[in-house]
């Protein structure tokens, strides 16, 4: 196997990082909209953004981060909290994205027309 | 899985669901990344639009085949034509999701002029005009 295709396959903590940029960045442009023009889909688009990077950093830490030792300290209801709530906020931080940035583009719209 | 049509149930379900979401998710923001692109200034629009593409690429492509199994992770039992198939749909979900983020992000900073106070520290940052009366906007 190729040295660089093994290293995005297996080790693909740059580009998860890379990634991890990205939402930071949208949820900054997202809070400078909302600050700029008061419209409420900047307020979305940062919302979903803050759970996309909450969800994917969770995804990207929990092998390194999640022992034994830290389950048993945390307990079952934690646990499960950890299970379920990363699909959901994928879920719903992708649509609240989507659903802020199509709100910001409708106020753009009937501002500049 | 070959059970068509699929039962009332399985399309209720969250599992059901999640590929279309998914799928509706991707075109929209390319849809709506299109009509922001048309107004923004040339380097802005063209890296918005590459993240739009990439994200639809990686959100109404990659991640249903995903979801409905055409593609998983390796199993011990595959061969390795199958293995390096699926190694490389995988470097291809990578890509596509973290750069297309990555570039998405990019586009709308500029968008939202985020970086200008470090390109030009001694201008003030214009706010948009104020909200004028449009057929469109009563006021």
């Amino acid at each position: 196997m190729h040295a660089s295709f093994e290293m995005l396959i297996t080790g693909g903590l740059p580009l998860d990082m890379l990634g991890l940029f990205g939402l930071a960045l949208v949820a900054v442009a997202a809070i400078r909209l909302s600050s700029r023009h008061r419209s409420w889909g900047g307020n979305t688009m940062a919302i979903g953004a803050t759970m996309l990077f909450l969800a994917r950093l969770w995804m990207i830490l929990s092998p390194r981060v999640m022992t034994m030792d830290l389950e048993h300290a945390l307990g079952p209801v934690f646990i499960s909290l950890t299970i379920g709530l990363p699909p959901l906020f994928l879920s719903f931080g992708v649509a609240a994205v989507v659903l802020g940035f199509w709100s910001h583009e409708r106020w753009l719209r009937e501002v500049h027309n | 899985m070959t059970n068509f049509p699929p039962s009332l149930t399985i399309l209720a379900s969250m599992d059901g669901v999640r590929p279309v979401f998914m799928i509706v998710m991707g075109l929209f923001l390319l849809v709506v990344a299109w009509r922001v692109a048309e107004k923004a200034s040339r380097w802005t629009a063209r890296i918005l639009i590459a993240g739009a593409l990439l994200l639809g690429l990686g959100y109404s492509v990659i991640l249903p085949l995903y979801e409905a199994g055409v593609l998983h992770s390796p199993r011990p039992d595959d061969s390795p034509d199958t293995v390096a198939w699926l190694l490389g749909w995988k470097a291809v979900k990578q890509v596509a999701l973290n750069f297309g983020w990555m570039l998405f992000g990019f586009g709308i900073c500029l968008h939202a002029r985020v970086f200008s106070s470090l390109f030009h520290p001694n201008k003030v940052p214009q706010p948009y005009p104020p909200r004028e009366c449009t057929p469109r906007l009563k006021c």
